[in-house]
């Protein structure tokens, strides 16, 4: 009775593992964070667009392969690309020392600045912000949130970091005064300035950053596809084009 | 606070929101459903054969699913989804969706919780129904499937769709591993229009829907198949 009923649990286990594999053509699987507009958002359709995505579809046009484009967790976008769950990321990523250890990056595409965002009616400084015990909110999992760690709390700064799931819910809480300011991307930035009663407060110190597309560190011969596509489409009147279309 | 222009604006422009991103979030419906209904079915078939293993079957066995009960009902949803999805599959070198991987962990899940609320339907039998069933001449097989086990499963039905509703809130959490169920999709829309509210607001309104609509099906199931004369 028991031996049967195991066999039973075994043989179940298989057959929704073997339902669930099946094999098919090669589509690159490109991994975007969906939160995180103008780079990559999805539509009123629900198709993913964005900067990014626009790019990465042009590229694989000019290079000749299929991509789709999977929203993800950003927190969880590097173990997904080394457990081969998508193949790379295009979506606003910062090139870090850290993150070299772990992917490959292409050339870089865009230069980013960190900046911080208040409510419209603020007039602290950003020396103010870091100050008196404050709350700053930050999206989880970025170069920025690792960065203020670093080089602000453990430096003895005076504020509390409050760390979110995106950026846009971060804003939110600035815009219901559950804390004073949120660090992150200007172009993320300025979207939120077009759609909320927030402004830019300026750079707070941090140095300027790369975006590029990364890479499993395996994949020399995909790094060198995107890597050549880029160059293409940059010297390509469609970068300009992208530029006005997104205004990131 | 006064009700002033600005907040009519507001309440059209919410609604205009949610309008616009309706179809949507309903098709994420459709992926939750399929999350919910993988997940039970595959509960349902393995938690059977757990209670009937726990209620009948040796010691080394009912210690066995002792452990499995207790690891799936003690870990928490999202560590186990992480664990399944980052973890053991990559491991295994199978490479499942995070679709897939999410209705295989909350259907192990409900297996665990559901393998208890068919062992008590069983216990809380007459033992005089497995005897009878013996003494006809049915096998120990024949009497569990044919005579405990339907009139068991009718028992459960009340308890079960506690399980589905459990189920089916539980699912928003595999918006974690990028699953675009409802709860993704909202908040993917919410970073867009920066409309956070009413697309959170909606998001629970199609999780009310899709709870009632399923505990009422069931309630009309346990009408169908209950046995006449056959009262608790």
């Amino acid at each position: 009775m028991g031996k049967k009923i195991l066999s039973c649990l075994i043989v179940l286990m298989a057959f929704v593992l073997v339902t669930s594999v099946s094999a098919k053509e090669k589509v690159y699987i490109n991994g975007i964070d969906a939160n995180f507009p103008p780079f990559a958002y999805v539509d009123k359709n629900g198709v993913p667009d964005g900067f990014d995505v626009k790019a990465v579809d042009w590229i694989a046009k000019e290079m000749g392969f299929k991509v789709t484009h999977k929203p993800m967790d950003w927190d969880g976008i590097i173990p997904s690309l080394k457990a081969r769950k998508i193949d790379f990321i295009a979506s606003g990523m910062s090139v870090t020392d850290k993150r070299k250890q772990e992917v490959n990056f292409t050339v870089p595409y865009w230069v980013i600045t960190q900046v911080l965002v208040v409510p419209k009616d603020s007039t602290l400084t950003v020396d103010q912000v870091f100050s008196n015990g404050n709350k700053v909110g930050v999206q989880r999992g970025t170069s920025e949130a690792t960065w203020m760690k670093e080089n602000l709390i453990q430096k003895g700064k005076n504020f509390v970091l409050r760390e979110y799931d995106s950026s846009p819910l971060s804003v939110e809480d600035v815009v219901n005064g559950r804390i004073i300011a949120a660090a992150m991307d200007d172009s993320p930035a300025k979207d939120a300035v077009r759609k909320r009663p927030v402004k830019i407060l300026g750079s707070f110190g941090m140095h300027d950053e790369n975006f590029a597309y990364a890479v499993r560190k395996q994949d020399k011969e995909l790094l060198k596809m995107l890597n050549e596509g880029l160059k293409k489409l940059m010297a390509d009147p469609y970068w300009e084009e992208l530029k006005k279309t997104y205004k990131p | 606070m006064p009700v002033t222009g600005k907040h009519v604006v507001d309440m059209m422009e919410s609604v205009a929101a949610i309008k616009e991103a309706l179809p949507y979030l309903l098709h994420g419906s459709v992926v939750t459903m399929g999350l919910v209904c993988g997940a039970m079915i595959l509960g349902l078939t393995l938690g059977i054969f757990l209670a009937v293993g726990q209620v009948y079957g040796g010691a080394v066995l009912r210690s066995v699913i002792g452990v499995y009960v207790w690891f799936f009902r003690g870990v928490p949803l999202l560590v186990l989804l992480f664990l399944f999805y980052f973890g053991l599959f990559s491991l295994l070198n199978i490479n499942l969706s995070a679709f897939t991987v999410a209705a295989i962990v909350l259907g192990l899940i409900s297996s665990a919780y559901q393998s208890q609320i068919f062992r008590g339907a069983i216990v809380s039998l007459p033992e005089g129904q497995f005897k009878a069933a013996r003494a006809l001449g049915m096998s120990d097989r024949k009497s569990i499937f044919y005579i405990i086990l339907p009139q068991a499963l009718r028992l459960s039905i009340p308890a079960w769709s506690n399980e589905y509703s459990i189920v089916l809130k539980d699912s928003a959490v595999a918006y974690a591993l990028g699953v675009m169920e409802i709860m993704a999709r909202a908040h993917f829309v919410a970073s867009r229009t920066y409309e956070h509210f009413p697309l959170y607001f909606t998001a629970g309104g199609i999780f009310l829907v899709l709870t009632y609509l399923g505990t009422k099906g069931l309630g009309i199931l346990e009408k169908k198949v209950s046995i006449p004369g056959y009262t608790r």
